[in-house]
């Protein structure tokens, strides 16, 4: 899920929270060990909770939780089937219609980060397969079943200065050569001649926003985080990229993750952390194994780790791998699921940045955020704010699913309509099919009809216009779409996800569905929906719960005949 | 309209931390909440405390939304109200994936709410009920009642520590798990009850709350348990406890209680519980009347007194029963017998403890008090356990160390707190002086004693520094099993975050350097500045529930009522005043040397022991029992026929705790004043009752109507300590001495402007080994000591299904040296002391390091008080009881032996 601050911090807090991990002293989180047991043996029994407990140091019931929560835990089949929206609309079920005759075992993921060439598979070593590939793999036959996991998307850079993409533009740049021949960590040795101060004045100057969703401050963030008083602090990128729809994060970790690297070192020096974490979704693998192979060769060349650079600066990172959990994505969440226990939310205020990872201040940035860092340092904020609109600086890379003519990545510069994206870029739908809509921003984003499609895509008109962008992804809806069907998806996604934490979201999820399952009338499914949405919008505690309801009010309010004529 | 919110219309002052919630709760606004508590933090999950905010997109949760300048708050608008309404049908419209059902919520806050918004339907069946689960002896789970509002989850963490609660899966798949199984039994609980008072729909429920008390009595009284002194509201029925609530707002223990104090009080109505007095005939007990008892006493004690002199009589005052009885047993013997020979189990506990006390500070009381907990910059706990024996200031200890506080432990056993430490200094049994010494010596090299605190408030330093400068940090090592490098890292720590608060127990007490051992932990206390500071200074937790009293009220041979000394003019002529005889100057003999006494056929021909079960409790069993065989008088007070009753030649049914009225003194000083919940059953009476009833038969007129009236006098014998204390004065929360006039509001800190004794005394005391230790052919060495579910020789919680909990000592003995032994889990083995021998089951574990075992003495079939032996602390005479050498044998080789 997108990084969504939607309240700037709070001068006042209320009382700390008490964790048991506290006790742990933060060195090494209890969660690795509840992974390494799960993925080898499935949900521990009495016997092993107790024994696991007794060697993390955490209490029995919190490893039951932990064990639990994560969705992948113990479930990882031999093959994991996308049912991210885009693929659902390439046809997953299908795909899994036919596993379920050949008696397949798979497991059904949101989502793998293929949306530009849906459907998409992958196989437990992380070969991905992809459109014909995909049925192919299922059929059981021979013929294409070639592994493109590793194949770039299409990528376009058509602002005035591609912040994001620039290596990426060049072929991508995974290992440290290439990347220093691109101009990675050039501001960093720069910056570090600067006061951090200075680096902080930097950003704020730039105006860079969160690219996670909520759009809060980056510079903002940055000193609240600097300014409150501790012996230690935490840098967190944010790579749980968990849209389905999105899949820019993933390229960038896996095709410039130096430059993600460089802009958590750049955040370090300017906050006074001197450890960072990349949390990446499980369900990128490759994305893992890249960003891993980035840290341990930067450290190699003296670019990470105790005095870097020949400076005073120590800085470590390490890569956390997720388990399945969109919320996750959340940043309170996450923090709880760095610590070993359960990623549900937690209450905010305090804010991370003021009371985050083991109770010490913590950014959490999400790594397109962070990958703005470099660019800004470089070229200076003034350049940086150039860039795009008056409230909206910089560049935005947009997500195009496969239902476009041209999918794949492309970096745009705030400002730009969405109908210079979807029909100029992207070439409107597949094969020339018309749209009926697109969906903005996954699940929490917003269903825009052609009619609104010359707004500019920028924070202010946006909101203005009641309209959720997230993280920059657009899915194209055709007029053959089956809205009942996606509705249907999103609700089973709203129901897989919920935390749990509170009562609207986890239990409204469900009544939703059993709402939609029911032999009510018409009529009577939309009062009910109607009235567990708004419980939900009004009541969630996160911003999972408060924004998930909308888009599907929206696509009953334009697609309503076309969802409940059926039933 | 600066620093003031309106709610409802009505304003209310804003302040810092101040949530939504909390200033409704100032204006009397009642909003609705199903996973909140006041004393929790807020875990924001139900939503049903969300309220409309002025210029808010969306409404506030008031559990977690502090309150701000300008807010305009509404509570009840229609729209909220229909969004709690939405929110309360989710959890039956949900239930089949929850497993909820409504129908099975018997009573609570979600049934009102359900009522309240019209949503219940009162004929709703449940379908087919979940079995409840059964397990514990105590504790039910209802799992369809169970709407996961994580209340009791939050309370276990929040309060008792004790993480037993869990939620697995996730979304609407959520539920509550506890610990690793199925069922409960098998969870960590430690069935403190929290969880019990704050369910919402009764899901957790107990035994004791299974039905309704029509007819209930409350009483407000004072639990029995040990030294906490906990605050309960006792719920009887037709002269029955049927259950036991903790005081909501009881300064001791702010609502919470431990197992014991909320569900042990099934002895109360024990069926072998004594209901008339008994007389030896022949060799046997048989029933007498009080008349007949009472005439017999004082016939034998005037007989005994004539022919061997007044000081061949002797009394224990029990530290279980009131101040007011203790201080009439003590005041019959030295005014109308004319005898110091009293004392008080407080001689086999804490008696080193208070002299050493009473030798550097001035008083033999904790400096401290339990309210330091939360103020403490820095925790050290030295031989105690308190998550066991003083559970509910261990949940303290054990909050504050989970919010960042320092923790230090220094004990033999890895007990539970030592999990939660940041050091835990595992040393040899009996060697703290050696530690403590080593500690000193850091602080004194590495520069980091108070040395201002020193040189202005205490006296000794420069004798101190030099004996430490030969103080070798190696030698400490190797005498304490504990490395250089954790000595060192222990006493910086205390050292930077000092004032510390030391908690301490009978791990430093019952020991022959138990005097040696609490003074120089003293040195640290004054070495860091910490004596006479709020959340600082020195908290030895008490045992029993009145031992504090029992000592204040004059149980000592040395000293009258109020610590003050026999032989002193001033004193004598006080007493004088009010008792009009007194014994003479020379102080009486300890408890302990008058049992040696009587083993020995000398001096001590009578005792009066008042609920002391000295057969099962003291050392040297064997020498205790060829006491009491040679002594021609025993009067035994107790609820049962205990293993010293066995012996007696008169035994007197007494009332217990839920049964009398009277004051209990706690650990800090604290006299509270306890009431009769029930009657006690047949004759029993009242200790003091008793007392007077004696003196009366011995010619003396005392005319006390109540113990408030003794509680007057025993305010004017000891003014400076308890001038100040009157029962009227006492509610709620009591006194803490000293309180010398009537307007004096108690003393939380002793000791602080000027050290009672006028300067602390800081002293230089070496290491010396006990007896105990090196003994050829004994290799291990032995801790005696208690577990959560039992208290002291069990004589009450072995009468109630703390039973099913714990129902025999086990010996605590190291894998290593079980392997090492040839010793199998649950084996019974033979172990034998010079002392003695028992047989006892073992039980491996990785508390105890190799070298040391640990065994309790809860049940009199152990016999474990056989094997401890005649060291002393030749000091305060308290008993080694916590290094005894032992050697284990396996049944088989004994056969060979």
């Amino acid at each position: 899920m997108a990084n969504s601050s939607l309240v700037p911090p709070s001068s006042q807090r209320l009382p700390g929270r008490l964790k048991f991990w506290d006790a742990h002293g933060g060195n090494v989180s209890p969660f690795h060990g509840i992974r390494d047991y799960v993925l080898n043996h499935g949900v521990p029994g009495p016997n092993d909770t107790t024994r696991l407990a007794s060697e993390l140091r955490i209490p029995e019931a919190t490893v039951r939780g932990v064990a639990t929560y994560y969705a992948e835990f113990g479930t990882l089949a031999e093959l994991a089937v996308c049912d991210g929206t885009s693929c659902r609309l390439a046809g997953s079920t299908e795909l899994c219609d036919r596993l379920d005759e050949r008696g397949g075992r798979y497991q059904k993921i949101y989502c793998l980060g293929f949306c530009d060439r849906s459907p998409a598979l992958m196989e437990k070593d992380g070969r991905v397969f992809l459109q014909e590939d995909a049925y192919g793999f299922i059929s059981g036959k021979g013929g294409h079943r070639e592994d493109h996991g590793n194949d770039l998307p299409m990528i376009r850079g058509l602002a005035t200065k591609n912040v994001v993409t620039g290596r990426l533009l060049k072929g991508g740049a995974p290992g440290l050569d290439a990347a220093l021949k691109l101009g990675a960590y050039d501001s960093l040795k720069a910056a570090v001649k600067l006061d951090p101060g200075d680096l902080l004045d930097l950003m704020e100057r730039s105006g860079e926003r969160g690219r996670g969703g909520a759009g809060f401050s980056t510079g903002r963030k940055w000193r609240t985080c600097a300014e409150a008083v501790s012996d230690q602090r935490y840098v967190i990128a944010n790579g749980d990229e968990g849209d389905p729809g999105a899949f820019v994060d993933r390229v960038l970790m896996e095709e410039d993750p130096h430059g993600i690297l460089e802009g958590m070192i750049l955040c370090g020096y300017a906050i006074g952390a001197t450890k960072g974490i990349v949390y990446i979704r499980s369900e990128y693998p490759l994305a893992m194994k890249r960003m891993q192979q980035a840290i341990d060769e930067a450290r190699a060349q003296g670019l990470l780790g105790a005095k870097l650079l020949g400076t005073g600066f120590d800085f470590e990172v390490d890569v956390f791998s997720g388990m399945g959990s969109y919320v996750c994505g959340e940043e309170t969440a996450m923090i709880n699921a760095i610590e070993g226990l359960r990623g549900e939310v937690q209450i905010r205020p305090p804010y991370p940045a003021e009371h985050g990872l083991y109770g010490k201040p913590t950014v959490v940035n999400n790594v397109e955020t962070l990958l703005n860092v470099p660019f800004i340092v470089r070229e200076g904020a003034e350049t940086y704010a150039d860039l795009g609109t008056e409230a909206s600086h910089g560049t935005k890379v947009i997500s195009l699913n496969h239902g476009f003519a041209n999918p794949g990545l492309v970096e745009i510069e705030f400002g730009i309509t969405l109908h210079e994206v979807i029909q100029e870029v992207g070439g409107g739908g597949k094969d020339g099919k018309k749209l009926a809509a697109v969906i903005l921003g996954g699940p929490m984003g917003s269903i825009v009809l052609p009619k609104d499609w010359n707004l500019p895509i920028c924070y202010e008109a946006l909101s203005r216009n009641g309209v959720q962008f997230g993280h920059g992804s657009i899915v194209a809806l055709p007029e053959d779409t089956d809205f009942h069907g996606l509705l249907e998806h999103w609700i089973e996604f709203m129901v897989h996800e919920s935390c749990g934490k509170c009562v609207p979201c986890s239990l409204g999820s469900q009544c939703a569905a059993n709402a939609l399952d029911s032999e009510l009338t018409a009529a009577a499914k939309k009062a009910r929906l109607d009235e567990l949405f708004t419980a939900m919008e009004q009541g969630s505690l996160c911003a999972f719960g408060q924004f998930i309801p909308n888009p599907m009010r929206q696509l009953i309010e334009h697609f309503g005949d076309r969802i409940f004529n059926e039933g | 309209m600066i620093n003031k919110a309106t709610i409802n219309g009505k304003e209310v002052p804003v302040s810092s931390g101040l949530t939504i919630l909390d200033a409704a709760k100032v204006l009397q606004l009642e909003i609705p909440t199903l996973c909140h508590a006041d004393h929790l933090q807020p875990e924001g999950g139900c939503r049903m405390c969300l309220v409309q905010c002025e210029g808010k997109d969306r409404p506030v949760a008031s559990c977690h939304t502090e309150i701000e300048p300008g807010m305009v708050i509404r509570t009840h608008t229609p729209e909220i109200e229909s969004l709690r309404r939405t929110i309360l049908t989710l959890y039956e419209g949900s239930g089949e994936m929850t497993g909820f059902t409504e129908g099975s919520v018997m009573s609570g806050r979600f049934r009102d709410l359900m009522e309240t918004y019209r949503l219940w339907n009162g004929e709703s069946e449940p379908g087919e009920p979940t079995p409840t689960d059964e397990s514990h002896p105590y504790l039910r789970f209802q799992a369809d009642a169970c709407i996961t509002c994580r209340l009791c989850l939050n309370v276990c963490e929040q309060v008792q520590g004790q993480f037993v609660f869990g939620i697995e899966n996730r979304g609407p798949h959520s539920r509550l798990v506890f610990g690793a199984g199925d069922e409960f039994a098998e969870s960590p609980c430690v069935a403190c009850g929290a969880c019990i008072d704050v369910c919402p729909t009764g899901a957790l429920f107990d035994v004791d709350r299974m039905t309704i008390v029509e007819e209930a009595k409350h009483t407000e009284t004072v639990c029995g348990y040990c030294g906490v002194g906990c605050r309960l509201d006792v719920v009887s029925e037709k002269n029955r406890v049927r259950r036991i609530d903790p005081v909501r707002d009881a300064a001791v223990n702010r609502g919470h209680l431990c197992v014991k104090g909320r569900y042990a009080h099934a002895w109360h109505h024990s069926e072998d519980r004594l209901t008339t007095p008994l007389i030896r005939e022949g060799g046997s007990l048989r029933e007498a009347s009080w008349e007949e008892a009472l005439q017999y006493i004082t016939d034998r004690l005037n007989q005994i007194r004539e022919k061997f002199g007044p000081d061949s009589l002797g009394a224990f005052t029990s530290s279980r029963s009131t101040n007011e009885a203790c201080y009439l047993l003590q005041k019959l013997f030295r005014s109308v017998i004319q005898t110091n020979n009293v004392d008080c189990c407080a001689r086999v506990c804490h008696s080193s403890t208070a002299l050493a006390l009473q030798l550097v500070t001035g008083t033999g009381a904790a400096s401290a008090s339990y309210t330091d907990f939360e103020k403490a910059g820095c925790i050290v706990v030295a031989g105690a356990n308190p998550t066991e024996a003083h559970p509910v200031a261990g949940a303290r200890i054990k909050q504050a160390a989970l919010n960042g506080v320092p923790l230090i432990v220094i004990d033999p056993r890895r007990i539970e707190l030592a999990e939660y430490a940041d050091a835990h200094l595992q040393l040899l049994p009996g060697t703290n002086v050696a530690l403590f010494n080593g500690m000193a010596k850091v602080l004194i090299e590495e520069n980091l004693a108070n040395l201002e605190y020193a040189r202005e408030r205490t006296e000794g330093l420069e004798e101190l520094v030099e004996f430490l400068e030969r103080v070798s940090l190696t030698e400490v090592s190797l005498i304490t099993g504990v490395a250089e490098d954790e000595i060192v890292f222990a006493a910086r720590l205390i050292a930077k975050h000092a004032p510390a608060l030391f908690v301490h127990g009978l791990g430093l007490s019952e020991l022959m350097q138990g005097t040696a051992s609490v003074m120089t932990l003293c040195n640290l206390g004054m070495l860091t500045g910490s004596i006479g500071k709020p959340g600082a200074g020195m908290l030895p937790l008490r045992g029993q529930n009145n031992v504090q009293g029992s000592a204040d009220m004059g149980s000592m041979p040395t000293h009258f009522t109020g610590y003050q000394p026999v032989d002193d003019p001033d004193v004598r002529a006080l007493f004088q005043e009010y008792w009009g005889e007194l014994p003479p100057t020379k102080p009486g003999l300890t408890s302990t040397l008058m049992l040696q006494e009587a083993a020995k056929g000398n001096q001590i021909k009578g005792l009066w022991l008042m609920g002391e079960d000295v057969v099962q409790s003291d050392p040297n069993q064997t020498e205790v029992v060829r006491a009491l065989e040679n002594l021609d008088l025993i009067i035994v007070q107790d609820l049962f026929i205990s293993e010293t009753a066995k012996y007696a030649h008169v035994v007197l049914p007494a009332c217990g705790f839920l049964e009398q009225e009277g004051t209990f003194t706690n650990g800090e000083r604290r006299i509270q004043h306890v009431r009769p919940a029930v009657e006690a059953p047949g004759e029993s009476r009242p200790d003091w009752v008793v007392v007077c009833q004696v003196a009366e038969l011995m010619g003396r007129s005392w005319n006390y109507d109540s113990p408030a009236d003794v509680m007057e006098e025993i305010a004017k014998v000891a003014p400076n300590l308890f001038g100040g204390v009157r029962y009227d004065r006492l509610a709620p929360d009591g006194l803490q001495w000293p309180c010398p006039t009537s307007s004096h509001p108690g003393t939380s800190t002793v000791h602080e402007e000027r050290f009672l004794r006028g300067k602390g005394k800081l002293v230089a005391v070496d290491y010396e080994a006990s007896p105990e230790h090196g003994v050829e052919g004994f290799d291990y060495l032995l801790v005696t000591g208690r577990l959560l579910e039992h208290y002291n020789v069990g004589t009450m919680t072995r009468r109630t299904p703390q039973q099913d909990l714990i129902d025999r000592d086990e010996l605590e003995i190291n894998p290593i040296d079980a392997a090492n032994e040839g010793i199998r889990e649950g084996e019974t083995v033979s172990l034998g002391s010079r002392w003695g021998e028992i047989d006892v089951p073992v039980r491996l574990s990785t508390r105890i390091a190799p070298g040391t075992l640990f065994l309790t003495f809860h049940y009199p079939e152990s016999n474990t008080n056989r094997l401890t032996g005649p060291t002393l602390d030749p000091q305060s005479k308290c008993p080694q009881f916590k290094a005894t050498a032992v050697r284990i044998s396996t049944k088989g080789s004994l056969i060979h032996d």
